[in-house]
């Protein structure tokens, strides 16, 4: 009876809205309005009816690139960060999920549906999609083919911000040759040209390494910061570190680059000597390789540190600057399916992008925080608030807020983790060779078949066949087709002639939450390679700043660079 | 035509009347006798992580530096070998499915143990997780078959799964 009652009324209150037009209605009160959801809803929404387009000219641009961060990843990272900050984690913000603006992004190559971060970074920083594996080039060059890079080599906003007068610098914690830092300063037909003995027979274009460094020289790039010192130095040359380098023409390019006149970092401390007044401009090479993991870090800044300085350096130019800064190492613990360096190194960005935000002014700093793709990551459930966003699944609390603190199992009645990958090194599946006792199974199971072999003798008679060999052939068929249905392959040893069966096969363990959280715990995944691959979902692109209201809906990844040069150059 | 399963393969031909559910559970036995076997002397010892026989800058821990000259168990992936038909073999924190010394492009992990088994190594998956135990010998050494050189080994060293 009530509910009809409600429903008449609901239906006079259509009838009457119809009658009168748009004319605002009576809201009935809310019974919700102290609940402090709409409470702090409605304070966010009369600060976005306050919000005005900013549409000044940006006197600095900086973009700032978490490699393999996508929308998954980077809410992997949201909740690791509020969970070590004392919070459920879900409810924490990440300095960049405070920015104004936001857009998803379309990352896929040009021939390539799962990108690759030197397409990637080519589209952001030269505003063309391109082929995967291509370093500031368009899709005209094929890879590898140096011929064509000349007629094929696009400009970067890099150039572009250097030509205005303004001073550059790219950080990232991978090596500064690799493929999203090349990206700013380099043209190549293959991402892996890092220094000279990569570089293929006859081809003329200077390998990654020596363009870095000649635009150090020409003033295009006054400060590059990160890791990867083999690729600067001769293999016969031990460094710092007692390591040695890659290249094979015998040029030291951090001598070279010292000899011009610049400054040279390869530890904290020479970090910390350098001077950031000077004009002098600044090359850190902090490892031969990559940087090394948040976790592992000694001996060496920080992103943040190194956001830190580089504004500071570049800061005092009248003209403004453009920064590039690349959390290179989130992609490499994602393919190295470790959530938790993942994670780490996540935080470690944030720390960076809040750096970049305090120590600029968004009325003349265009702002961008993004990734060049996303990860075969993937979350299960259910879970109740504050399970450890690196571990095992807790149930939920029905009665509460916090999880139950049940482990969840699935299925098989083992527990597991909140994220796992598609693929990857923890991959359930593991190549088991098969024993030769249960090969020889396969053979008497074969040859056991005798009515089935009997009707093979029957066919063989008849086309004149010796009934022996018929039987041999059905059995060996036999075998053959049971190895095939049981997914059994042979291998043979091209050396030894010897061969070995196997296959893949497998099944969940046990799993305690100790483990699981552990810093070297591999998250599980279904398909096994050794490294987890990056895949083709949409990446998150947040902006603040001069233009940053064009950061808006879904865009391809490419029209990054538009906004860029737009707020920059009004162009 | 018989119906055939995996079931007649993991183990001997079952005897008549044995039900699907006691197969299963023979195979299983049968197949862990096959797989594992293997250092069950040291089955009780508590497996340290890789991590525990560095510091962060890649010195030896003060445990390291303790259990020198000791057997110790150790958890890791062995990376795919530098040589068949060997008793050595390289065991890392994470599992690696190409063997960074044969291609150029990638690199070993910096926190690594070789290892020198008491047998021709039995090459275990890329991913499947063990427990090395084997007498600790910390110091630079050069193997003289492969060039490769380690700061951390276990020798003597015997492995199962873990």
């Amino acid at each position: 009876m009530k509910v009809k009652t409600a429903l008449t009324a609901s239906a006079a209150a259509i009838m009457f809205s119809l009658s009168i037009g748009p004319v605002a209605l009576a809201q009935s009160a809310l019974l919700q309005a102290d609940n402090v959801w709409m409470t702090d809803a409605e304070a966010e929404l009369q600060k976005r009816l306050a919000r005005q387009p900013n549409t000044n000219r940006a006197k600095n641009v900086i973009i700032m690139v978490a490699d393999g961060n996508g929308v998954g990843t980077n809410y992997a990272t949201r909740l690791y960060h509020g969970q070590s900050n004392g919070n459920y984690g879900d409810e924490n913000v990440l300095p960049k999920e405070t920015l104004p603006h936001l857009a998803l992004v379309k990352t896929y190559n040009v021939n390539a549906q799962t990108p690759d971060s030197a397409g990637t970074a080519t589209a952001m920083l030269a505003g063309v999609k391109t082929k995967a594996g291509m370093i500031g080039v368009d899709e005209t060059v094929n890879r590898g083919d140096c011929s064509t890079v000349e007629a094929g080599k696009v400009t970067s906003i890099l150039q572009l911000m250097s030509e205005a007068g303004k001073s550059t610098g790219i950080i990232s914690t991978a090596r500064l040759t690799h493929a999203t830092p090349a990206a700013g300063y380099a043209h190549a037909a293959d991402r892996n040209f890092e220094d000279d003995s990569a570089l293929p027979e006859g081809c003329e274009v200077p390998d990654i390494a020596v363009q870095l460094i000649n635009a150090m020289e020409s003033g295009t790039v006054d400060i590059a910061m990160g890791g990867g010192r083999r690729h600067f130095i001769p293999e016969e040359f031990e460094d710092e570190e007692g390591k040695n380098g890659r290249r094979t023409d015998g040029r030291n390019l951090v001598e070279e680059a010292k000899a011009l006149g610049a400054q040279y970092a390869f530890d904290e401390e020479s970090f910390a000597a350098i001077d950031l007044s000077s004009e002098a401009p600044v090359l850190g090479l902090f490892e031969s390789s990559h940087m090394k993991y948040e976790n592992d870090r000694v001996n060496e800044p920080s992103l943040a540190d190194m956001v830190e300085a580089s504004i500071a350096a570049l800061q005092p130019n009248e003209n403004g600057f453009f920064l590039a800064v690349e959390a290179g190492r989130v992609d490499h613990a994602n393919h190295g399916s470790n959530l938790h360096r993942t994670v780490t190194d996540g935080v470690a960005f944030a720390e960076a992008v809040q750096k970049a935000m305090e120590l600029t002014d968004d009325a003349d700093t265009l702002l961008i925080v993004t990734a060049d793709h996303e990860h075969a990551i993937a979350f299960n459930g259910y879970c109740g608030r504050g399970t450890p966003i690196t571990g095992l699944c807790y149930g939920i609390d029905g009665e509460g807020i916090a999880h139950n603190g049940e482990v969840q199992l699935a299925d098989d009645g083992q527990p597991y983790t909140v994220v796992g990958y598609l693929n990857g090194g923890g991959s359930i599946l593991k190549k088991e060779k098969m024993p030769a006792e249960m090969m020889m199974e396969a053979d008497i199971v074969a040859e056991n078949t005798d009515e089935a072999a009997g009707e093979q003798v029957a066919e063989a008679e008849t086309d004149n066949v010796s009934t022996s060999d018929a039987i041999q052939a059905h059995g060996d068929r036999l075998a053959a087709d049971l190895l095939a249905q049981l997914d059994i392959t042979t291998e043979v040893d091209e050396d030894t002639g010897k061969s070995e069966s196997y296959r893949w096969i497998g099944s969940r363990g046990p799993l305690t939450q100790e483990e699981a959280t552990d810093p070297d715990y591999i998250q599980q995944s279904m398909l096994p390679r050794g490294s987890e691959t990056h895949s083709g979902e949409d990446v998150a692109a947040y902006a603040s700043g001069p233009f940053a209201h064009l950061i808006d809906g879904t865009i391809e990844q490419n029209f990054l660079f538009n906004v860029m040069r737009h707020a920059a150059f009004g162009e | 035509m018989k119906e055939l399963s995996y079931n007649h393969l993991v183990m001997n031909m079952p005897p008549r009347g044995t039900s699907r559910r006691q197969f299963l559970a023979q195979s299983g036995t049968v197949a862990a006798g096959l797989l594992l076997g293997a250092d069950v002397a040291h089955a009780e010892q508590r497996a340290i992580k890789l991590r525990d026989l560095y510091e962060k800058d890649m010195s030896f821990s003060p445990f390291a530096e303790n259990t020198k000259g000791q057997r110790i168990a150790v958890k890791g992936f062995m990376a795919p070998p530098l040589k068949a038909q060997s008793p050595f073999f390289v065991l890392t924190k994470r599992p690696m499915a190409t063997c960074p010394f044969c291609n150029d492009g990638d690199e070993w992990p910096d926190d690594l143990v070789a290892v020198y088994a008491k047998r021709i190594v039995d090459v275990q998956p890329f991913n499947v997780a063990l427990v090395v135990s084997g007498t600790l010998e910390l110091g630079d050494y050069k193997d003289p078959d492969t060039g490769f050189v380690s700061r951390v080994r276990l020798v003597n060293a015997t492995f199962k799964r873990g």
